[in-house]
Order: structure tokens, then C-alpha cells, then sequence
């Protein structure tokens, strides 16, 4: 359909033929590492095009290159029939590509409006600031945002807030073609349509919009053609509407996705190994209590701001202003603001900050998976070879990560791949008796989630316990043995991981009902 | 010769990369700088001699000793200790008026007042999160205030001539020399293979990260500044043995020519990154370069100017590199 937009349709910015981008055989290596090979496929003008692919599929590397953040080794990318050399950022919007990243890249300490015109390279030196002031407010109106004033600080902004300002920055570029990465990963589903709706207006004048999404649904439903990347390469570019999401995961990965079995098992005999009690966090969460059982997996599941990540960031240690009694194995822990005194109480914690919070991006993966066991890898304090050699190979095994690869950077990795360093960082540790992970598989496509799940899985057989916070339901319907529903800092209910999503959706975005004995209380397995 | 060991092929990284085209150009660029420095040493009169080479990591091994202990601040991700020279001075000045107790109790002295005025400074900024320039800065008039007023301001002369051991010149070099060899080695081995070394390259690329995972992000922080200011007080001892004399301006420019060792030899000053080996390299290619400009006769100032322009070029090198990797 939409090859049939004839330039008069699409807009001004089109003048021949009707794909706006024309990407043809692109390819890009790291080292011996072939991220992405002879990968083409067309956007045509007013196309809301979705990229998909697993884990190291190579969707970020292409969207790198046409945002000019890396050379293509070979390939040639056209724009309006213009064959482009974008050498960097600035050079591709000057062709008009706009990006909105994957992680945020708005400034805390500016001002909604500063940060709007953030990167814009035709921002004047001296700006005029009342023609600005009427354009920005009309960008913020277009996501959403028209509550929010353009002098407010955005360190006052939420971070759902802070992707749609992001949003609204890329679509104020005037750009031909606007790529969106993950746009909706931290967003509530009420500020995902804000987001869905920005992009189709932009669509409507004549954009070329490529969306890259792990959310099939909203892939389905928000595109008109599906380009599938696997192993570096395109797999099919597809008219949206000949696919489903099964038939779009058997692209993806070229046979059915296995899902862990689901087990949900009675763990009421089994030893308490994490007792919280009391957890407050003032202003943000309120008396959240847990009896973590070993071998037992925990879900916290809210949406932004429901507390869910401050009580797992809390149990880390993380939270200076935490008020908690916290004993592991039965031993009393004093953690609040100690982050090094939980990791001696054997708790690890995988944040949901990977670059900031999370890997040392410039250090080979081997160190990276064996950061936190230098320790058990060193006796007298000098690193003994033998061990660091045979932990590595396990831990490597473990997480299914290539060997040949343990002394690349970790930042040379996909995001999926990163995530398993970050969570094999914390597994197969006698010391580790508590794996708490913040939105363990975020922006994390499926087929790296199922291998995600697995070792968490795996993790909790061997008789830890594991605790996560989550805002999707098939990931807590999954993993989950216990999921606990969280809504404006105060625990809603708790349920075994066979409850129906709806329930827990609900419980997640409206919290507990009035009148609760009505339908929920007849589907859902609440434990107390 | 000597700049034999300041080229690139001598400088190891923890991480080895792989190579992308415009890296290698980047290499290219380093590799022709160092060919040009050496054509235009071999071409200067009595630049390739045996008493030259002697004289270059003579002049190099002070300002090399105390660039090992900034390596530690600046690996660790402290970028930099701008009180060096004050600290340097003090420990000089205790150690020449401690000579009556015989040389070794007063380098051991000297080493106690050095690591404990640095790690007291590296305890504030592991712990406690203070920023280093700002800290160094202060530390800096503190120490060298405590030191006038101890001595009233008059020089302090060394109590017995135990100290002139250390001006011994064994095989026509400068103990300090051997030292400084010796101590590079041994730094580089403690970096590369102890769980401390790879602790301190974790913390100083990704503090908060570091303490997320519960590693000991104050205690490792610490223990580089303790190493550091053991390292300065050793270049106190052999610069007071040398002047027969301390007081407060013992140190000089001690600081920013350790500083500038450091960076020359390519570790980044944001921290996670760097070797010993890479600045005894940064030290001896400051050396040689200024013994060039000596030979053939420009003045103090040109040196100065010159080992300005190297610092310089040497960092945007190593900026352009991390660009390249790291997108």
C-alpha cells in the first residue's frame, strides 16, 4: 500500500521514486566479528518501517550506521535517491536522519526547552526566544506533554516523561527519516500511545519513520512493513499485515521459541533465606514486606514510579534514605545506603542501568563476569590464573557467550549479550545467596529473554532466591513463583505465577478496587 | 636508543582491541612521530651516546618515580593529585632530619609521612566521594603551611651524610635510575596481576558501577593513594639526598611534570585506562625530546614549550583512539 504513495502524497521532502531511504548491502564487522552482512531494505516516504531481530541480530549496528554513529564497511545507504556518506551524527541530520536512542540522552540539568533544542545543529548561536518558545510548546503538545512548562528542570521529570521529551527533540528536527530504538521500553502503556501517535503524524507528513521494537504487538499494530534481521543479516521485509506475532518470531529465530517450563511449585517448607520486613523508603514506598524462600523466584511487578524498583534498589543497598529490617539466612543486615555491606550479606543486584550502573563497558567480558568474585579468584590478593581461567570457562558456558570472545570489550556487544555478563556476574557464586534484578530483560528481544530466564531459573534450583521487578506480564507469568503487585509505593496483592494478566494488570495500573471481592478475587491465587 | 623504549610497542594495555582501519592510522601517526624523533636524535650531535642515554633516564627517573604513583590516582578514576610537590617536599624534609637515625629508619620515615599525608587525601575521595583537584588543591597549602611553620622557613639540612648513599651512581647511572626501573615493574606487575590492580581499573572506568556491584570502591581507592604517596616519598628522599637540602619549594614542578609524564605515556586522565609501562615511556620520550632541544641548543623556554605541545598532541592521540573504540 504504501508503495503505491506517489510523491504528490508524500509530502515535500520526496522528489523521485518511492523509497525516501534505500539501504543495500551494508556490511559491518568488528574485528573478526561480522555485526551486520549485505543487509538491505527500503523505507519508503510516509512508512512506518519496524526493524526486529534477537539478540546480536544486528538492528543496533544498522541503525549506528544510518544515524552515522559508524562507517559501513561496505554498502551503500541512499536518501532521496542521494547516495550519503554520514560520517557522523551531525552529517546525518544534516541529511535528515533523526534518532531517538535507546538509552536516554537528555540532560538532567537543563530545562525542558534547552534540552528540546539539544543537538539541533540549525540552532542558531543567538536565538530568538520568543519564535522558539511557540514552536517548542507545540513539539511538547504533539507527545503529550502540554502539563509540563518548558522551564522546568528536567532532573524534575519522570523517566517515561524523559523518553517522550526525547521524542519530541528527534521530531522536531524536520528530519526525512526518524529512527526510533526502543522508544517505548520505559514507557507505560499510556505514554507509549503518546509515543505511537507522534510517530504516525510524523508518518502522515511524509517521514520516513524505522521503529525498532522488541514489542511485537506494538510492532504489528503501529507499522505498515517489517524488515527481520537474524545473524547479521535481513532475513524478509514484510507487509504488516501478513504476519502474526508467531510467524514473526519464527523469522526472528528461525524456529519456534523455547519457553522455560512453567512450574509453579509450593515452597512453603523450604528454608527462609531473605526475610524483608518493614521497607519503607519515604515518599516513595510504604511497610513492603517479603519471605524470599530458597529456590524460590519473586516478582515485583509495578509500573513506573509504583515503588517496585525503589524496594529492589533498597534491598541492594542503594537507598541511603531506606528504613528496612533485612536478614539473610537469618542473619541481620545493616544495608541501607551500604551497597558493599549487601554484597557481604550475599546479595547481588542487577540494576536496570547496564551502562551507568551496571558493566565496565571498556573492559574485556571476562573481566566483566568475574568483577565481583576477584576475591575467590585471588588468594593473598594475587589474581591466581588457574582459577580465573576455569571460573571463566564456566561462567562462560554458563550464559551461552562465545568464548572466543572473552577478551572483547563488553561494550562491543549486543545489549542481549551484555545482559547475560551482567547476570552471569551474579550466578554460580557460593557467596551469592540473593539475585535481585531490576527489569532483568529490558530491551532484551525474546530469544535472549528465554536464555535469561533460563539461568535465573537454573539460579533458583540451586537454591537461591531470586527477586525481579518487571512491568510485563509474560515475563512475570514466565518466571515468576510469587509475583507482588505493586501500585503507588504500597503492595496491592501477592499471587502465585499462574494468576490471569489481567488481574495483575489492573492491580498494576489501578491498584486495589473498592470492591475487590468481585471478579479478581475469583481468578487470582492470592497466597495470603 | 632510549627512545627504543618510549615507542608504542612497548606500551601494553590490560585489554587487547582489535584494530579498525582508522585506528591503525591513528598507530601510523604515533609509529611516524616516534621515527621523526628518533632520525632528529640521531642526527644530533652526541645524542646517540652512551653518556647521553645516562643523562636522559638520569633526568627522567625523579619525575618517573613520582608519575608511578599518579598512574595509580589516575587509573583509579581520581584524575589528579596537585599537592606532588608540596608532598614531596615535606617527606624530603623529614627524611634529611632524620638522617641521625641512620638511612634506612629515615626513608622509612619518609615514606610513612608521604603515604599517610596521599592515602589520608585518597580516604576522602574513595569514602567520601570529594573531588580530587579541588581536595589536592587545598592539601596542597595545607602541607606546605605545616611544613613552614615546623621549620620556620629556613631550609633543613641533613643531620648525618647517611643520605649520600643514594646518590650513587653504580655503572655511571643514578641509583635513582635502577629504582625507577625496578619500581615500574613492579607497579606494572601489582595493575596487571593482583585482584587490587584489576579492581582499580574497574572503579576508575565506572565508579557507580563498581559500587553497585559491592566492590570496595573506597577501600581500592584508598590503597592507590597509599601506593602513590609511598612512591612520592621515594622521589623526596633521592631529590633531598641530591640537594643536600629541603624546604618547602623542595618539589619544584614536580607536579605537572609528573602530570605531563603521565599523559604523554597515553593514560587518559578520565581513569580506567593506563600502565606503568606506558608512563616510564611518557617520562623517558619527555626526557629525550628536551635532550634533543638542549643539544642543539634552544633555550629552557622552547624545552618547556615543546614538552607542552607533546602532552598535548599525545592526548588528542589518545582521545581520537577511545573515540574510535568506543563510538
Amino acid at each position: 500500500m504504501q508503495q503505491r504513495l506517489t510523491p504528490g502524497q508524500s509530502g515535500p521532502s520526496t522528489r523521485t521514486g518511492v523509497d525516501l531511504v534505500r539501504v543495500e548491502g551494508l556490511t559491518k564487522s568488528y574485528g573478526s566479528t561480522r555485526a551486520v552482512r549485505d543487509a538491505s531494505f527500503a523505507i519508503a516516504a510516509g512508512e512506518i518501517h519496524a526493524l526486529c531481530g534477537h539478540n546480536g541480530a544486528g538492528k543496533s549496528t544498522v541503525v549506528k550506521m544510518l544515524s552515522g554513529q559508524e562507517s559501513p564497511d561496505g554498502g551503500t545507504i541512499s536518501i532521496a535517491g542521494e547516495v550519503v556518506d554520514l560520517r557522523s551524527r551531525q552529517v546525518a541530520q544534516r541529511h535528515g536522519v533523526s534518532l531517538v536512542d535507546q538509552e536516554l540522552s537528555v540532560v538532567p540539568a537543563l530545562t525542558v526547552a534547552e534540552n528540546l533544542v539539544l543537538g539541533d545543529v540549525r540552532t542558531p548561536w543567538v536565538a530568538p526566544a520568543r519564535r522558539s518558545t511557540a514552536r517548542l510548546r507545540s513539539l511538547l503538545d504533539g507527545v503529550g506533554l502540554d502539563h509540563l512548562r518548558l522551564g522546568l528542570p528536567l532532573a524534575d521529570l519522570g523517566i517515561g516523561e524523559r523518553q517522550l521529551i526525547e521524542v519530541a527533540r528527534a521530531l522536531g528536527q524536520d528530519a526525512r527519516l526518524v529512527i526510533l530504538d526502543e522508544p517505548t521500553a520505559t514507557l507505560s502503556d499510556v505514554e507509549s500511545e503518546y509515543v505511537y501517535a507522534s510517530v504516525r503524524k510524523v508518518a502522515a507528513a511524509g517521514c520516513a519513520v524505522l521503529f525498532v521494537s522488541h514489542r511485537l504487538g506494538e510492532v504489528l499494530a503501529l507499522c505498515d512493513r517489517v524488515t527481520v534481521m537474524r545473524d547479521g543479516g535481513v532475513v524478509a521485509t514484510t507487509p504488516a499485515g501478513e504476519l502474526s506475532i508467531d510467524s514473526l518470531i519464527h523469522q526472528m529465530l528461525g524456529e519456534a521459541p523455547a519457553l522455560p517450563d512453567r512450574r509453579v511449585r509450593t515452597r512453603e517448607n523450604a528454608v527462609i533465606v531473605l526475610d524483608v520486613e518493614a521497607l519503607t523508603v519515604p515518599g516513595r514506598v510504604e511497610d513492603f514486606a517479603l519471605e524470599g524462600r530458597a529456590g524460590g523466584v519473586y516478582a515485583v511487578a509495578g509500573q513506573l514510579g509504583s515503588g517496585a524498583s525503589d524496594v529492589l534498589r533498597a534491598v541492594a543497598g542503594l537507598v541511603p534514605d531506606a528504613d528496612l529490617s533485612l536478614r539473610v539466612d537469618g542473619a541481620p543486615a545493616r544495608i541501607a545506603g551500604r551497597p558493599g555491606a549487601a554484597a557481604r550479606a550475599g546479595i547481588a543486584f542487577v540494576s536496570n542501568d547496564r551502562k551507568a550502573e551496571g558493566l565496565f563497558l571498556d573492559k574485556p567480558i571476562s573481566w566483566n563476569l568475574l568483577a565481583t568474585r576477584l576475591g575467590a579468584l585471588a588468594p593473598r590478593g594475587v589474581v591466581s590464573r588457574r582459577r580465573w581461567t576455569s571460573a571463566l570457562a564456566r561462567l562462560l558456558e554458563l550464559c551461552g557467550l562465545d568464548p572466543e570472545r572473552a577478551g572483547h570489550a563488553v561494550g562491543s556487544l549486543s545489549g542481549g549479550n551484555q545482559q547475560k555478563v551482567f547476570v552471569g556476574r551474579c550466578l554460580d557464586r557460593e557467596d551469592v545467596r540473593v539475585v535481585v534484578l531490576d527489569e532483568p530483560t529490558r530491551g532484551v528481544d525474546v530469544g535472549g529473554r528465554a536464555a535469561i530466564h533460563r539461568l535465573l531459573r537454573d539460579a533458583a534450583d540451586r537454591g537461591v532466591v531470586v527477586l525481579f521487578s518487571s512491568t510485563e506480564l509474560e515475563e512475570l507469568q514466565d518466571l515468576a513463583d510469587v509475583v507482588i503487585t505493586m501500585h503507588k509505593g504500597r503492595v496491592v496483592g501477592t499471587h502465585r505465577g499462574d494468576t490471569a494478566g489481567a488481574v495483575l494488570l489492573r492491580e498494576m495500573t489501578h491498584g486495589r478496587t473498592e470492591d475487590e471481592v468481585l471478579p479478581a478475587g475469583s481468578m487470582d491465587g492470592r497466597a495470603r | 636508543m632510549n627512545l627504543a623504549t618510549a615507542a608504542p610497542e612497548s606500551v601494553t594495555r590490560p585489554t587487547p582491541p582489535r584494530r579498525s582501519r582508522s585506528e591503525l592510522v591513528v598507530d601510523g601517526f604515533v609509529v611516524a612521530a616516534v621515527v621523526a624523533v628518533v632520525v632528529v636524535g640521531l642526527s644530533t650531535e652526541r645524542f646517540a651516546t652512551l653518556a647521553n642515554a645516562r643523562a636522559i633516564i638520569t633526568s627522567a627517573s625523579l619525575v618517573g618515580i613520582a608519575a608511578l604513583g599518579l598512574t595509580l590516582i589516575m587509573i583509579g578514576g581520581s584524575a589528579v593529585s596537585l599537592a606532588i610537590s608540596q608532598t614531596v617536599a615535606a617527606s624530603g624534609m623529614v627524611f634529611l632530619s632524620a638522617q641521625s637515625l641512620g638511612l634506612v629508619p629515615a626513608l622509612a620515615l619518609a615514606v610513612v609521612v608521604g603515604t599517610a599525608v596521599t592515602g589520608l587525601q585518597g580516604a576522602v575521595v574513595g569514602y567520601a566521594a570529594a573531588n580530587p583537584v579541588v581536595l589536592t588543591i587545598a592539601a596542597s597549602f595545607a602541607i606546605a603551611g605545616v611544613a613552614t611553620g615546623v621549620t620556620g622557613g629556613v631550609s633543613v639540612s641533613p643531620s648525618a651524610r647517611g643520605y649520600d648513599h643514594l646518590n650513587a651512581t653504580p655503572g655511571g647511572v643514578a641509583l635513582s635510575a635502577y629504582v625507577l626501573v625496578v619500581l615500574t615493574l613492579t607497579v606494572e606487575w601489582v595493575l596487571r596481576r593482583t585482584a587490587f590492580g584489576r579492581s582499580l581499573y574497574m572503579v576508575g572506568e565506572n565508579r557507580v558501577a563498581a559500587r553497585a556491584a559491592g566492590m570496595p570502591v573506597g577501600r581500592t581507592t584508598t590503597a592507590a593513594w597509599l601506593g602513590a604517596g609511598a612512591l612520592f616519598a621515594v622521589t623526596a628522599a633521592f631529590t633531598a639526598a641530591f640537594n643536600a637540602a629541603a624546604n618547602v619549594n623542595l618539589g619544584g614542578t614536580l607536579t605537572f611534570d609528573a602530570i605531563a609524564a603521565v599523559l604523554a605515556g597515553g593514560t587518559p586522565i578520565s581513569g580506567g585506562r593506563g600502565s606503568a609501562l606506558r608512563t616510564l615511556a611518557g617520562a623517558l620520550l619527555i626526557a629525550a625530546v628536551s635532550d634533543i632541544l638542549l643539544l642543539r641548543g634552544y633555550s629552557t623556554g622552547v624545552q618547556v614549550m615543546v614538552k607542552g605541545l607533546l602532552v598535548a598532541a599525545v592526548v588528542v592521540l589518545v582521545h581520537l583512539r577511545t573515540q574510535e573504540r568506543h563510538p
